[in-house]
């Protein structure tokens, strides 16, 4: 107690100052521990609608990106293995290049094996023809035994069989030309057709190759080489054996609520911006609304999604846009209103506030 | 001559004592009562604080806090975004949720699902990791409050796999977030997570969080997105005051906190009006003596104010600082996490102090002032 004076009563200045310098701790201690609740602004850029159509009526829409041609399923026209797959994903193929064949033994063999056909066609055609050709022999030297018979003017000199028999031998020569004949006949039909049987297999040859039906992007290769392939598709799993599409340009397709798609301003660009990059948006161009309001598939990834709720989809057309969009991405669309129109009650007053 | 009256006042030790403990002891009681109370039913209110974003939150016509919603079919969105004034809105998705820890309890959670892309919904800060980790799949962002109920070995949370809905959910980080008032474990993931997560129904959208654009003040944006999408907007603040009003009107906190603050003036008054009298019946000859030689009562009724006085800051300043050391010792405890001293109830008890010391020392002055200074004789 030496530090203190000698007059120090604890309770009459020991007390006050103890009271005075705890009302300042705790003064401060509030002061210091009050919960922030200030608004900030989000750290990371949200959808928002910008520049001119901040502040005027308009309607949003979440959309997909797909390609100008919508996705094609590339089926094949015959079930098979896979032996040569042409195309990786990320490939811009021409019209009519091919994509990937299945496996051509089996008509290859046919092709062969037809040839064969008509190798015996061919065979046959000359065959006849020699019998034809032997049977004329035979039938012009009956007709000239049966002709001498015929010219000698002594009834005995030529017996009455011997001409009988001449004349039989001459029938028959014609028999079997005409036999020989027709023989030749069938062997061209039978040529004809090892022929058609020919130019059918090497049709199924060309079939075994898939080509791209338009030019475009090949987005997704699901099979691989010895994978067997149904001509019903999938073949046990659902997807689609290569998926592509016309992606220069890109299009979006945005689902727009029926109850918002009679305000929406059709013809007009959309403001769209992709998922997580907020901050880059473009300006689409209209294309066209589709006839039917259909329900909304919904983008949220969920596999038993039962959404009670239809949607107008519109299609825009976006810029070249460096890669920033890609198929199957989703997108946030604003696009303008319709002006001038009664269901927006009281717009103009609300915004001079 | 005020000296003189502090002298008398501090003449008696243990009276002196016992003014201050009486003054003390009610402060504390009324002030950290109240504390706890304004910050129990603040609790209905933190949701809406833990989002530091949202200006304004849209849901459905009959949705009435954070945790008594009916959510609306995802398009409600859109129909939010087409309003000219929200400058952005993102989904909010908040479920309640049964979750099987790694040792195979049950846990009752509530699951939040924040916008993919933006993450707002989130808590303002981490306690541990970073929010990046949801772009990871099956990630869940548990809060710290949680992480002491549902892990209460002390495991560390980050890594630990959790069943929700028959789905895997891997917790990669802690959020620093205000506790619901349930204190229910609170699991953060990203929007299409949490569809997975919640068992389905056919809408699954809570909220729509929405900023205002600048210049319009989120009063008149609620009352823009209401005329136009039928649906009802809040601001931040009403909403919170929403979740407060729940509390209040289905819990019988008010009351029973309003008759313990109750029961801590009664307390100050009796004692200190108890205390007082008797200090002052006891002086009554020195009151007696000061009027012989002249000191007129306005005089004495200076001194008694003073002693009153006196008494009323040591008492205040002790009970005060008795309730900043109590929330200050149990800030470390989970249940306390985010309790604060509002600045009104300070106030308040000063204010309670101030009629308590007034009423004692009137009634103790009446006395004195009718003392004739012969008393000092008696």
């Amino acid at each position: 107690m030496g530090l203190l004076p000698q007059d120090f009563s604890f309770a009459r200045k020991g007390l006050p100052i103890v009271a005075v310098v705890g009302l300042i701790v705790a003064a401060l201690f509030i002061w210091f521990g009050l919960p922030e609740r200030e608004l900030e602004e989000p750290e990371r850029e949200p959808p928002r609608a910008t520049g001119e159509l901040a502040n005027v009526p308009r309607v949003a829409g979440a959309g997909v990106v797909e390609p100008s041609s919508e996705t094609i399923s590339i089926g094949t026209a015959l079930a098979g293995l896979v032996t040569d797959l042409k195309v990786q994903p990320g490939d811009y193929v021409t019209k009519g290049q091919p994509l990937f064949a299945v496996d051509t033994r089996a008509i290859r063999s046919r092709i062969a094996e037809t040839g064969a056909g008509v190798g015996e066609a061919r065979a046959a055609i000359s065959e006849a023809q020699a019998a034809i050709a032997e049977a004329r022999a035979a039938e012009a030297t009956a007709a000239r035994q049966l002709a001498l018979y015929r010219n000698v003017e002594d009834p005995a000199a030529v017996s009455q069989a011997e001409v009988i028999r001449a004349e039989g031998e001459a029938s028959a020569a014609r028999e079997r030309r005409q036999t020989a004949e027709s023989r030749l006949a069938a062997a061209h039909a039978r040529l004809d057709s090892a022929q058609a049987q020919v130019a059918s297999a090497r049709t199924e040859l060309g079939r075994a190759t898939v080509r791209a039906p338009i030019a475009g992007e090949i987005l997704a290769v699901n099979i691989r080489p010895g994978e067997y392939l149904s001509t019903t598709g999938g073949g046990g799993n659902s997807q689609s054996f290569i998926e592509m599409g016309e992606t220069r340009p890109l299009h979006i397709r945005v689902d727009i609520d029926e109850e918002q798609a009679p305000r929406v301003a059709l013809g007009e660009p959309a403001t769209v911006s992709p998922r997580g990059a907020a901050d880059r948006q473009v300006k689409a161009r209209f294309v066209r609304a589709e006839p039917q309001v259909v329900p909304k598939r919904s983008l949220t990834n969920s596999a038993a999604e039962r959404v009670d709720v239809r949607v107008l989809q519109i299609i825009y057309e976006l810029p070249d846009s460096d890669g920033l969009f890609r198929v199957g991405q989703q997108v946030d669309a604003f696009i303008p209103a319709r002006r001038g129109r009664s269901t927006e009650p009281s717009q103009p007053a609300q915004l001079s506030e | 001559m005020l000296w003189i009256a502090i002298r008398m006042l501090t003449g008696d030790a243990q009276k002196f004592y016992g003014l201050v403990f009486g003054i003390a002891f009610s402060t504390l009681l009324i002030t950290q009562q109240l504390t706890i109370f304004v910050n129990l039913i603040e609790r209905g209110a933190s949701a809406v604080y833990n989002v530091p974003s949202a200006d304004v939150w849209v849901m459905d016509p009959v949705s009435r806090t954070t945790d008594v919603n009916f959510p609306m079919p995802a398009t409600a969105l859109d129909k939010v975004r087409s309003v000219p004034g929200v400058e952005w809105a993102v989904p909010h998705l908040r479920a309640g949720a049964s979750v099987r820890t790694g040792d195979g309890d049950l846990e009752g959670v509530s699951v939040i699902g924040v916008d993919d892309a933006t993450l707002i919904g989130m808590p303002r800060r981490m306690a541990a990791g970073s929010t990046d980790v949801l772009s990871r799949p099956d990630s869940v962002i548990i809060d710290d409050v949680g992480t002491t109920r549902m892990f209460e070995g002390g495991q560390d949370p980050i890594g630990q796999r959790l069943e929700l809905n028959d789905q895997r959910a891997v917790i990669r980080g802690v959020a620093d977030a205000i506790p619901s008032f349930t204190s229910q474990v609170t699991l953060y993931t990203k929007y299409s997570n949490a569809l997975n997560y919640v068992p389905g129904t056919r809408n699954r959208m809570s909220f729509v969080l929405v900023g205002s654009a600048d210049g319009i003040a989120p009063e008149v944006l609620t009352q823009r997105i209401e005329e136009e999408t039928g649906l009802r907007a809040r601001t931040r603040d009403q909403f919170a005051r929403d979740g407060v009003d729940f509390i209040i009107q289905n819990t019988g906190i008010p009351l029973n906190f309003g008759i313990t603050v109750l029961l801590g003036f009664i307390v100050g008054v009796a004692i200190v009006g108890l205390t007082f009298s008797l200090f002052i019946r006891d002086n009554i000859k020195q009151f007696g003596a000061l009027k012989a030689i002249g000191v007129t009562n306005s005089k004495i009724r200076g001194m008694v104010a003073a002693q009153a006085g006196l008494v009323g800051l040591i008492g205040y300043g002790l009970g005060v600082l008795g309730t900043v050391g109590f929330i200050w010792g149990f800030s470390s405890n989970p249940t306390f996490k985010g309790f604060y001293i509002p600045w009104q109830v300070p106030l308040i008890s000063l204010g309670a102090v101030t009629v308590i010391l007034a009423l004692t020392g009137w009634l103790a002055l009446r006395n004195v002032l009718k003392t004739e200074p012969a008393a000092v004789f008696r």
